[in-house]
């Protein structure tokens, strides 16, 4: 048998990558094993109709961290950011177009149509996220403390933060104090008396989540964006070529720097000898052995599904069996002989520049908050929260010539239907998801070529993703920090000596940012140390 | 001017009452001034229909705080604590769910529901009482400051994480589930049994406008838990004569003590000079001073009310208009002629001396929730029953019976119609759930008494008939109650605090806000010249 190697990395998503990158850059050699024939993880562009190509799971999201985006110089391995100067776009449910745009005076003078008190709630609150994301920012790239008997390390990092946060002053400390375990239907209301904008604001606070507007603690997943972004309706910027391009400058940096990538390699087993991780099984048996493993896989998949229980103490794995990692999102993309018209735009002077950034259907907090209901007693909404992308208007390579893709992410659709299952469900779900916006674009079932519908049981199948949850488990209260994925396994270490976890499913986890996998990636060079 | 008192108490319900017995007995002159007839805000026992004593609004005692019992020497001056055995739920399916207080017995129960549950139901409850042996110095504590750099905030913030560090560590597992997960989730970790989670996680809502499924709900179902660990103090169950005996047995201490207690005084305004309160004006025009107010009603009352604006600091007023109330409750008190016969456990029995809970599954609770989020009540709602008379008999007429109901949800804001045009709607409501599980109980009804949410405003003053002055969720506790900053019982009016349940530790017949007020008075005024 070849000589162990010194680490290998199971899955290839885009933290996987990263991790991949920082181990490298040291001198690691490590060896990437992707199951699909694809690396990118659910940040992939997938031909899912012949000549139509879209970003098939994640859609926007991110961006990677400043810092990581840096050290792997994404944009010289041919990552290439484009950028709506609309961020979002949400039909009113009386016919108006909210329309914002990146820039926040621009917005907020588009807001006056709707509110002149709005329009200035709106800047406040995008200074409000900017100092607080900037606070919260430095909160993602913290390996979480050891809340026992915290390092002096941890201290150092956590006093830094402190003074920062001490920089707010009491009054605004006390009030990110408060918010963070808010229900965003009142924190959006705090600012806000347009419904359709605190419904735009609100979506970021359950976006992925098992949660309605009115579900506390989703202020703090608000806010947990707003450290990538303070925009207060979060990003709309896409790579060229879709989000696989992205991960694809990822493995070209992983790559240069040293890292080993194989794909069509599935790994079915982590190999445990004598308490320490020592290897992996790949499907059809092939061995290779290692002296650490770092899983991308999310925490279930990786300490349930690929290591052998008896190496795990039975409340450990109890612990990780509750751990909430049931999705309630699910994706449709669509194949377009040419762009819908959106009734909101037809009055509009924006016309269909409108429709470059994200676009917003949820008219309302109850709206969204009755999308969840259903969820919650197993069934799909019957008129979901979409958000949608049209990126084949920056990028015309995604589509043929005039032609275009749309790409749906939709809530809420839970993973446990309570009646049948989602192969008797799957195209129900597709044409809720048309009819709920052919409300909207009444001529769009008419410009549909073909459709990819992905449910949460496509998600876990094809993508791996278990119980089909986008961000690899819940981003609530409980599940955040030093509780991710759990009270003192938050240090990207796992009860077996040598395995770590550098996905999601990690602190900070939450969207294409790299951050887990960097966090990671550092604490193992720490060990190695 | 000489002031003829060195502290007006507004409201004389528990918290106002426990304050003054405490400032009197440190020997300061205490005027406690009520706008009812009757003392104990909504802690009342109240002769609604001849010859019935109805608790008109709270209903059971679990929280009072055993020092408070202690200190006001309570028993001496009447009060007596009556057992509440258990808690039956009946099911959909005819079955029912009987948790009482003898051990075995309810581990027999749950064994038939399953051996899982009845196992982990005891080990549950050693966790619990861990959480709560935890928790419990933080119900005595002033809140610390974490923004501050005094450092005494810093000691009570070390002391916690010290506590927290001498836990072990499966109990500090629980410990932080608890502080941020929802009821049901928390719930699902350990039991098995659909019934038995949604009774027990229907705690974890009582007073909040949250459903079984939010998160925040599991720590509301520890506060509720910690009465009931008190098992030697026996603080879990009625006072004899109703909750109203519980307001006569503090007044009674207070007036001991030395204070002055004057009825039917509703007060109109806080006389404020300088920054600083000099007493009050009740609403006959009559101006009282004093050497400092304290105010046991909710901070609605108390600064949008009976203070000028133009006194208080802007951010601080928005802060306290931003404050949430939203009631979520109602009452229904029945005077009975005969006793409920239910269908799961027929004919007269110890089941019915004990809580009756009208939670059958985590579904029925969550749409309960569901409805009233859109601004309905319940039309299946969720309901916790007692029928004191046949624990006390002194508060029906011999043969006769009083069931008591707590209802939710009931929101204060209606999304359509009045409260006044759906009391009666919402009262059939609620005895027409009941008479599912026991169908004899329409034929058997002698009076009713509904109260809404607005009821409960108009009664007892508290702002949107919220029961707890206050919703207790995570952003409303702790520091952060009722106002980030002025959560340790001072306000921005010097000589002017708070000690009620809108202030840490929150709502509940528990009295530690207005204990811990009192101290803070004293520790500010010092003590009296007596």
């Amino acid at each position: 048998m070849a000589a162990a190697r010194e680490i290998v990395i199971v899955g290839g998503g885009h933290n996987a990558l990263v991790a991949a990158f920082y181990l490298a850059q040291k001198g690691l050699k490590p060896l990437v094993l992707e199951r699909r024939a694809v690396v990118g993880g659910a940040a992939v562009t997938e031909e899912f109709h012949p000549g139509f190509r879209c970003s098939t799971v994640a859609h926007s999201g991110g961006p990677p961290l400043p810092s990581i985006a840096r050290d792997m110089q994404l944009a010289k391995h041919g990552l290439e950011k484009l950028e709506s100067p609309v961020r979002l776009f949400a039909p009113s449910p009386d016919g108006r177009a909210l329309v914002l745009a990146s820039e926040p005076i621009a917005a907020a003078r588009q807001i006056e149509q709707f509110s002149k008190k709005d329009a200035e709630k709106y800047i406040e609150l995008h200074k409000a996220l900017e100092r607080a994301g900037a606070i919260l920012s430095d909160l993602l790239t913290l390996t979480p403390p050891v809340i026992e008997k915290p390092s002096k390390g941890d201290l150092w990092k956590l006093l830094n933060v402190g003074r920062k946060f001490r920089g707010l002053g009491t009054k605004e400390m006390m009030r990110l104090l408060r918010w963070g375990p808010m229900a965003v239907a009142d924190f959006v209301a705090e600012f806000f008396e347009t419904d359709l904008l605190r419904a735009a604001v609100a979506a970021r606070g359950i976006y992925g989540a098992a949660m309605g507007p009115w579900s506390a603690g989703s202020t703090a997943l608000l806010l947990l964006r707003a450290a990538s972004d303070p925009f207060p309706v979060g990003n709309s910027a896409y790579p060229r070529g879709g989000m696989g391009a992205l991960t694809k400058a990822m493995a070209a940096a992983a790559i240069q720097a040293g890292a080993e990538i194989r794909t069509g390699a599935e790994v079915e087993q982590i190999v445990v000898k004598d308490g320490a991780a020592a290897g992996v099984v790949l499907r059809g048996g092939e061995e290779i052995a290692a002296k650490r493993v770092v899983s991308g896989a999310d925490p279930q998949r990786t300490l349930l599904g690929l290591v052998d229980p008896v190496h795990l103490l039975p409340s450990f794995t109890v612990k990780m069996q509750h751990y909430r990692c049931k999705g309630t999102a699910a994706k449709l993309n669509l194949a377009l002989d040419a762009l819908p018209t959106f009734s909101a735009l037809k009055n509009s002077s924006e016309g269909n520049a409108a429709l470059a950034g994200r676009i917003h259907i949820g008219p309302g907090i109850d709206y969204l908050e009755r999308a969840f209901d259903d969820s919650k007693y197993g069934d799909f909404s019957r008129a979901p929260y979409l958000d949608v992308s049209i990126p084949s208007i920056l990028d015309s390579s995604l589509a043929p010539a005039g032609k275009h893709v749309m790409s749906i992410y939709t809530q809420f659709a839970p993973y446990r239907l309570k009646q049948g299952d989602w192969t008797q469900q799957r195209d129900a779900l597709a044409d809720t998801i048309i009819k709920t916006l052919a409300a909207h674009a009444p001529d769009l079932p008419g410009k549909i070529l073909a459709r990819q519908i992905l449910t949460p049981k496509d998600l876990e199948e094809t993508y791996g993703l278990t119980g089909g949850h986008p961000f690899h488990g819940e981003l609530a209260l409980d599940q955040l920090f030093t509780m991710r994925p759990l009270l003192g396994w938050a240090r990207y270490h796992t009860p077996v000596k040598g395995l770590y976890l550098c996905g999601s499913g990690t602190h900070p986890g939450n969207g294409i940012t790299g951050a887990s996998g960097a966090n990671a990636a550092r604490e193992i060079l720490n060990d190695l140390r | 001017m000489p002031k003829k008192y060195d502290v007006i108490v507004i409201g004389g319900g528990h918290n106002g009452l426990v304050n003054a017995a405490y400032l009197a007995r440190a020997g300061k002159k205490v005027l406690v001034l009520e706008r009812r007839y009757v003392l104990g805000g909504a802690a009342v026992t109240e002769e609604i229909v001849p010859g019935f004593k109805f608790s008109v609004f709270s209903y059971v005692v679990s929280l009072l705080r055993p020092e408070i019992i202690r200190d006001l020497d309570l028993p001496r001056h009447g009060l007596e604590i009556l057992p509440l055995d258990g808690t039956m739920t009946p099911m959909q399916n005819g079955d029912y769910l009987w948790r009482v207080n003898d051990h075995a017995k309810t581990r027999r129960e749950l064994d038939r529901h399953s051996k899982l549950d009845a196992e982990a139901y005891d080990e549950f409850a050693q966790s619990m009482v861990a959480m709560c042996r935890f928790v419990k110095p933080i119900l005595g504590m002033i809140p610390p400051d974490p923004t501050s750099l005094d450092p005494r905030d810093w000691k009570k913030l070390a002391f916690l994480g010290k506590r927290f560090q001498s836990l072990a560590a499966e109990d500090k597992y629980n410990l932080v589930q608890l502080m941020t997960m929802s009821a049901a989730d928390f719930l699902d970790q350990w039991f098995e049994t659909d019934v038995l989670k949604a009774t027990m996680s229907a705690s974890g809502i009582i007073g909040t406008f949250l459903g079984i499924r939010s998160p925040g709900t599991a720590y509301v179902l520890l506060h509720h838990y910690m009465g009931e660990i008190d098992g030697a103090f026996r603080s879990w169950g009625f006072s004899r004569g109703g909750t109203g005996a519980i307001s006569s047995a503090i007044g009674a201490a207070a007036r001991e003590a030395g204070a002055e207690i004057r009825m039917e005084a509703p007060v109109a305004r806080i006389m404020v000079k300088n920054g600083s309160a000099q007493g009050v004006a009740l609403e006959t025009g009559e101006e009282i001073h004093a050497g400092a107010v304290s105010s046991s009603v909710d901070p609605n009352l108390t600064f949008l009310k009976f203070i000028e604006s133009r006194e208080l600091p802007d951010d601080f007023l928005e802060e306290v208009r931003r404050y949430k109330y939203r009631g979520s409750s109602g009452k229904v008190n029945l005077a009975l002629d005969a006793l409920p016969n239910f269908k799961c456990l027929p004919g007269p029995g110890r089941h019915l001396r004990g809580a009756i809970s009208i939670s059958p599954s985590t579904e029925y609770m969550e749409r309960a929730y569901d409805q009233a989020k859109y601004g309905e009540y319940s039309r299946r709602p969720y309901i916790d029953m007692v029928i004191p008379s046949l624990t006390d008999p002194s508060v029906a007429p011999p043969g006769k019976h009083v069931l008591s109901c707590f209802v939710q949800y009931a929101p204060y804001k209606l999304s359509s119609g009045t409260w006044d045009e759906q009391r009666e709607a919402f009262g059939d409501t609620v005895i027409e759930t009941i008479a599912e599980y026991a169908p004899n109980l329409k034929d058997i009804i002698i009076g009713k008494q509904v109260i809404t949410p607005l009821d409960i405003e108009r009664q007892t003053g508290l702002t949107e008939g919220n029961i707890f002055q206050g919703e207790l969720s995570l952003e409303q506790l702790f520091f952060l109650r009722p106002v980030a900053g002025w959560a340790r019982y001072r306000t921005p009016i010097r000589k002017l605090y708070m000690c009620g349940s809108a202030t840490h530790p929150g709502g509940g017949v528990m009295g530690a806000p207005g204990r811990l007020a009192a101290l803070e008075i004293l520790r500010d005024t010092g003590k009296g010249k007596r």
